[in-house]
């Protein structure tokens, strides 16, 4: 068997299909009605991908220059817009709603559009809600360079910005509804459990906040609380749960084996929806909160290990024997390393959110560290990984450049790794100078700045990995890829054979 | 269908409990909070700010200080601030009633700022009665208290040098809390460009470049934990209390000192005696200017700050924010709140740069930062209460 496009539209039923050839027939139907889902995504996706790739260019920007304006402080010190502190906001802001939500919503629409077995109907909805979500992210970041930010973290965009985008959000969720509704029977896939979910909380959280703290304000530091409780379960229950359901894809459906178990999947989901909703304000620890909101969230985060551990194994007892695939699979290889982060991001977010370690991470670079574990080391590529696959099937071709994929993985990881440990290096390091007040301030962002100047080196890694990726993309949206059916292995194809 | 209602039920009940538990019920806890009072309906705290310092906030919120700036004091066994000189007690919900959007922040790129108003000399919230003794020759060349009240003194304990104990000594003995005890000092203010400088007309600080005092007003909490090592400390008291303190805690201190400490109440020639080499050598932000400059966490210590923060502390990674700040020809008289600048960047001749109207609200915002209002709730860790057991000590 070659990890290439399988016979099996549901991976719960793959053993029977592969075991019984007289409904290999059924399976070329199959494959038709496949190809015609696919056909009916097109625009729409490949609409959604197109804009997240510019915006991630520019967040990518946007972030180096962050990063270097770190320890060379005196660059364009006289022009207001290109201060740290717009850039900075523009560069969180372009990637949780320009490229991480994008990226996430497209993806979401094809596994929704496969996994309810029925052609997208009006995709000018989701066109034109792709269309007004972009527009939304502009004046987003444009409200923010002209300094209109709301002051809010991962809510700077002023309440223009945010009210056009809960509106082509209505238009993108409400399509997401009707697919649903118009599905095929059958079981309700994990995959789609995410995502129906992902599709619902975050109307909920966005709104709530929204609410919260424009239109009926909270007092004082209530907004405070009501702002982590948004970026926290932005993180976990939008960009985690689409990431996380479209593992629960990706991986069966490349290695071509049903998921090891449904009830271990049951269990992290639900568990993941019960006790990652609760974390956030740990990012405020030892404010001035009552202790008890502070030590529940610090729990929660804490019970996140079950959810973890269930995802984890489910995964791994998926993936047992056929680890070397990732060889060949590129949607594999970022999926895996995905899910791999994932465990990472939450057993680093218990570490440095115990009280005892809070004491010297708390108020440093760790926590952007952090950030960056989830967003990107776990979030991003995993969504990398699906549209490694999700592309080739939209256009009609085949990635054309094996080693254009792989320098994209090289550099995206080697770059990624590199950030996040010396963000949570140097904030350790900048905490402890922080903790010591016979050391001067000036010490501790002393002490950290050789850490940054080396996550502006990993900052060049990724920028190369992102052109890279979006050079090669464009050569997809302009049928520039190969017009091959073997899809693009990432070492020759003979050698994925030989393995089984 | 069936098994459908179970999932979407469940997606909505695990987020509501989520919702009501980290936002519905702790608003009902602490969402809706007044005003604290003493008994008369006095003394109220926190106040609204005036439209100036709104006006502030709103520039902070556009230029993204939040993102390197906290303003929030943990609780002594949660973190060092209280040690830093941070604030006195830690911050608690009431502090920010008022506060919309609240800036809590989580970002300790730069210091704290829940207490920088506080920390600021307190001849810039006296500025009218300060304003009404000339300067004399005598006063002007007075060890003035920029360098002692900026916190160049090794103040606050961490050091046995007689001025810190001298200055230490005079806090405590001085009767009125020690955030008061400068204010009550009748102290005049030097010329308009060097406004900063606090001149004490007791006999004490005219007799001069040698006497090295202890500055009745820094109180710990504004002086710096750790700073230059320079003895050098200099000001001047007419409160009895306090001059009394100093002379006989501290009779080594008033004996001529190269490392005396001269304020740079003028630009001119006694300036550079201010740049001892400890001082120098201090890469603190918490040390005085050095080379005299305004009186740190003044009204004119922060615009040059903001304008260019690296001729205050050559270590700072904080931008500068220029475009604050206007560049013009000087016509007529020098404005008075004219960014003083030192060495290369200062204005060319006939030049000034003056802060833009956001500036000055910026700087207004900044000095109204103050949590030192005792609060019911909270501990306070310094007087006037006498000091907590135990954690007092460390």
């Amino acid at each position: 068997m070659t990890p290439t496009e399988l016979p099996l539209s549901h991976p719960g039923r793959s053993a029977a299909l592969a075991q019984s050839s007289a409904e290999v027939t059924a399976g070329e139907v199959e494959n038709v009605e496949r190809a015609l889902i696919d056909a009916s995504t097109r625009v729409p996706v490949l609409m959604f991908y197109t804009s997240a790739i510019v915006w991630l260019l520019i967040g990518t920007l946007l972030g180096g220059f962050t990063s270097f304006r770190l320890h060379m402080p005196d660059m364009f010190s006289g022009i207001a817009f290109l201060t740290w502190g717009r850039i900075r906001p523009a560069h969180m802001n372009v990637m949780v709603f320009g490229w991480a939500s994008m990226v996430g919503i497209g993806t979401a629409i094809w596994l929704m559009a496969r996994l309810c077995r029925t052609t997208l109907r009006h995709p000018l909805l989701l066109v034109g809600g792709a269309a007004l979500w972009n527009l939304g992210v502009l004046l987003g970041v444009g409200g923010i360079l002209a300094g209109g930010s709301t002051g809010y973290q991962w809510l700077e965009f002023p309440r223009y910005a945010a009210v056009v985008l809960f509106v082509a959000y209505t238009l993108i969720i409400s399509w997401a509804f009707m697919m649903f509704r118009f599905r095929r029977a059958g079981p309700v896939y994990v995959t789609q459990w995410y995502l129906i979910a992902a599709f619902l909380w975050f109307p909920w959280l966005y709104g709530a906040a929204q609410v919260m703290l424009f239109f009926a304000p909270v007092q004082g530091v209530m907004q405070a609380a009501v702002n982590w409780w948004f970026a926290n379960n932005l993180m976990f229950l939008w960009f985690g749960s689409i990431a996380l359901g479209t593992a629960y894809y990706m991986i069966p459906k490349v290695i071509g084996r049903p998921v090891y178990s449904y009830h271990l999947a049951a269990i992290g989901f639900w568990t993941y929806a019960f006790f990652a909703s609760w974390t956030g304000m740990q990012r405020q620890v030892d404010g001035p909160f009552p202790a008890w909101m502070v030590t529940a969230s610090i729990a929660a985060l804490i019970f996140t290990i079950i959810p973890v551990a269930t995802v984890g194994l489910n995964h791994h007892m998926t993936m047992r024997g056929y680890f070397p695939l990732m060889r060949y699979s590129p949607t594999l290889r970022f999926t895996v390393f995905g899910a791999i982060a994932y465990t990472v991001f939450s057993a680093v977010g218990v570490l440095i959110s115990l009280r005892s370690l809070a004491r010297y991470t708390h108020f440093t670079q760790a926590s952007i560290g952090f950030s960056h574990l989830g967003l990107y080391a776990f979030y991003t590529m995993v969504m990398f990984g699906s549209m490694y696959y999700i592309v080739p099937r939209l256009v009609g071709r085949e990635w054309r450049y094996a080693s254009l994929i792989k320098l994209h993985f090289w550099a995206s990881t080697y770059g990624v790794s590199l950030m996040i440990l010396m963000l949570l290096v140097g904030g350790l390091v900048q905490g402890i100078s922080m903790d010591n007040p016979a050391l001067s301030f000036s010490e501790s962002t002393q002490s950290v700045l050789p850490y940054l100047r080396g996550r502006s080196v990993s900052g060049i890694l990724l920028t190369v990995a992102h052109f890279v990726f979006a050079f090669h993309f464009g050569l997809m949206l302009f049928g520039l890829g190969r017009t091959d059916r073997v899809p693009t292995f990432l070492n020759p194809q003979q050698e994925a054979q030989n393995t089984h | 269908m069936k098994d459908l209602m179970p999932l979407l039920l469940g997606i909505a009940g695990t987020l509501f409990f989520s919702w009501a538990g980290l936002t519905l019920i702790p608003n009902v806890q602490i969402g809706h909070l007044e005003p604290q009072m003493d008994e008369e309906g006095n003394d109220a705290y926190p106040l609204p700010q005036s439209g100036m310092v709104e006006r502030g906030r709103k520039v902070y919120v556009a230029n993204g200080c939040v993102y390197c700036h906290t303003q929030q004091v943990r609780a002594d066994y949660a973190g060092s601030d209280i040690d830093r000189k941070w604030g006195e007690r830690r911050s608690a919900p009431r502090d920010y009633i008022f506060d919309r959007p609240v800036l809590l922040g989580k970002m300790r790129t730069g210091p704290d700022l829940a207490n920088i108003g506080k920390r600021a000399p307190a001849e810039d919230q006296n500025a009218a009665p300060a304003a009404v003794n000339s300067p004399t020759p005598a006063s002007a060349s007075a060890p003035a208290a920029s360098a002692a009240r900026g916190g160049s003194s090794p103040a606050a304990g961490s050091s046995l040098s007689p001025a810190a104990v001298a200055a230490a000594a005079a806090g405590n003995a001085s009767p009125s809390p020690s955030a008061t005890a400068v204010a009550n000092l009748p102290v005049a203010g030097a010329s308009p460009p060097a406004d900063v400088a606090a001149v004490g007309n007791s006999p004490a600080a005219s007799a001069a470049p040698s006497a090295a005092v202890a500055s009745a007003g820094s109180s710990p909490a504004t002086s710096a934990a750790t700073a230059a090592s320079s003895p050098a400390v200099a000001t001047a008291g007419t409160s009895p209390a306090a001059s009394a303190s100093m002379i006989t805690t501290s009779p080594p201190a008033t004996a001529p000192s190269p490392a005396v400490a001269s304020a740079g109440t003028s630009p001119a020639p006694s300036a550079p005696a201010a740049a001892n080499p400890a001082a120098n050598a201090a890469t603190s932000l918490d040390a005085a200017p050095a080379t005299g400059g305004p009186l740190q966490y003044s009204a004119a210590w922060h615009h040059q700050h903001l304008y260019d923060p690296r001729s205050i502390n050559p270590d700072s990674i904080m931008p500068a924010f220029r475009f604050l700040y206007d560049k013009r020809k000087v016509s007529g008289q020098r404005a008075a709140d004219a960014v003083q600048l030192v060495g290369h960047d200062s204005a060319r001749d006939g030049w000034e740069i003056v802060p833009t109207y956001d500036a000055r609200c910026l700087v207004a915002y900044l000095m109204s930062r103050d949590q030192s209002h005792a609060l019911n709730e909270v501990k306070s860790v310094t007087p006037p209460s006498p000091p907590a057991p135990g954690k007092a000590a460390k």
